[in-house]
């Protein structure tokens, strides 16, 4: 009995309905029985803090598909696999994802790829003619699904948060190239608008993973400024303290292991914070996920420091203002403590 | 006699960057495991570029190369504790016990690296 094996790689887009669709269709015509193997490749950012929410996403979306073959499929003998890919490693570009279809598909003995036309794997721009590209490079059999593709995706809808991120993109851009060159030429004001323009359209839907606020954003960078000098002065007091003790002919250190669950959102605020608490020395952020810091410590006023909450409560007032930042100490809400080093 | 000030200034933070600096290559010599090593590293970047740039801002006055200092302090500022960051990591994800106060030396572990991707629970 001849089975199909079949690879689909799924994303959340308008036409991964039809994809499927056109998948068990397809895979019944030439075979009796299909093997179907729906796959979600998990993007490189996975393994950030809100990687939570990428499994839960990539989760859902494996069932729905599942129920969509399964209805799709009739009566026929159908088997459905599914997996998430690539959760351990950093896929990044096209050629990555195209390497762990490969081994998949090398693996399970797959007979074919069928592609979704608006593939879209994780947060990074359409992927696709790059991907056909690689697959084709490395010589993997692919198929893109004819489908009806409906009006682009919510350009409507999107329109002044694209139009926000356009041109925050272009502005930050411009005004680097005018500290870089020099504000008052009018040639470097005609070139800076016209690469500030370039980037702007290049690179705006990637700098920005969150929608911006055209209050709070600005304002955030505004308080980032206030944020600065104390960040500077916090770093002085610290490399005054680690550098006695590294003079010191005993040095008396007592590095611990810390684990500290701040009160701060994922992606760009818990950046800050890690490397905020990096940048001291004495604090070493090891870990990060979910809010959780896991901190090594070099000596005991540093360890004081962190779980004081100083720069906590620092990156709470650059994000969500003074009202927010006025927050009990790590120590006081119990969300600090000394761990061992099988924690890491 | 501005001139004077402003020379001894820049020599004073040449100077404390250079000192820093120093600080912290004889703690990554001093200091006993790469996570203690990665503390003291940081500091060359913070203070010890910091004291530096800021002479060498100095030394311009105020000109757009005195900008470009700020700049560069910026970007090391943000670079650095990525990189401090990345090499703790990979410390810890290939299975570096840290050396503790409290438990004297490593506990012994014998499950060898960390294989899963370090979720601490």
């Amino acid at each position: 009995m001849a089975v199909e094996r079949l690879l689909v790689p799924l994303s959340d887009t308008v036409t991964v309905r039809q994809t499927v669709a056109y998948a068990v269709r397809s895979g019944l015509e030439g075979a009796d029985s299909l093997e179907c193997h729906l796959v979600v490749a998990m993007p490189y950012d996975a393994d950030v803090p809100e990687s939570d929410q990428y499994d839960e996403d990539a989760d859902g979306l494996l069932s729905r598909a599942r129920n969509w073959v399964e209805e799709d499929a009739g009566g026929a003998d159908v088997t459905i696999e599914t997996a998430r890919l690539g959760a351990d490693e950093y896929l990044f570009g096209p050629r990555d994802y195209a390497e762990i279809f490969d081994a998949y598909a090398d693996e399970h003995g797959i007979d074919r790829v069928v592609l979704d036309p608006e593939y879209q794997p994780g947060v990074t721009a359409q992927l696709l003619q790059p991907l056909e590209r690689e697959l084709e490079r490395i010589g993997l059999a692919y198929e893109e699904a004819p489908v009806e593709r409906s009006a682009r995706r919510g350009r409507l809808a999107g329109g002044t948060e694209d139009f926000d991120r356009l041109f925050a993109t272009f502005l930050i851009s411009y005004g680097f190239y005018l500290v870089l060159g020099d504000p008052t030429y009018w040639f470097d004001l005609l070139t800076g608008a016209a690469v500030a323009g370039i980037v702007a359209l290049s690179l705006a839907q990637v700098t920005f993973t969150v929608p911006l606020d055209r209050v709070q954003s600005p304002l955030r960078i505004v308080r980032f400024a206030v944020y600065v000098p104390y960040l500077l002065w916090e770093i002085l007091k610290a490399n005054i303290a680690v550098s006695a003790v590294i003079l010191r002919p005993s040095m008396p250190i007592e590095p611990t292991l810390t684990r500290v669950n701040s009160r701060v959102r994922s992606g760009l605020p818990l950046t800050a914070l890690a490397n905020s608490i990096t940048l001291t020395p004495g604090t070493l952020t090891v870990r990060a996920n979910n809010q959780q810091l896991l901190v090594h410590t070099l000596i005991p006023a540093a360890q004081e420091d962190l779980f004081d909450g100083g720069l906590e409560r620092g990156i709470r007032f650059v994000f969500y203002g003074r009202d927010s930042a006025a927050i009990p100490s790590p120590r006081e809400r119990d969300d600090a403590e000394v761990v061992g080093g099988d924690e890491l | 006699m501005i001139e004077t000030i402003r020379f001894w200034l820049i020599a004073v933070l040449l100077g404390l960057g250079v000192f820093f600096t120093l600080v912290s290559t004889i703690g990554v010599i001093r200091l006993p495991d790469i996570y203690a090593r990665a503390h003291t590293a940081s500091q060359t970047d913070t203070l010890g570029a910091g004291f530096a740039l800021a002479g060498v801002a100095l030394a311009f006055g105020w000109e757009q190369a005195a900008v470009y200092t700020v700049l560069l302090l910026f970007f090391v500022f943000i670079t650095n504790p990525t990189a401090a960051h990345a090499i703790a990591r990979s410390a810890a994800e290939t299975g570096v016990e840290p050396l503790l106060a409290d438990e004297g030396t490593d506990p012994d572990e014998t499950d060898g690296p960390a294989e899963t991707d370090g979720e601490t629970t």
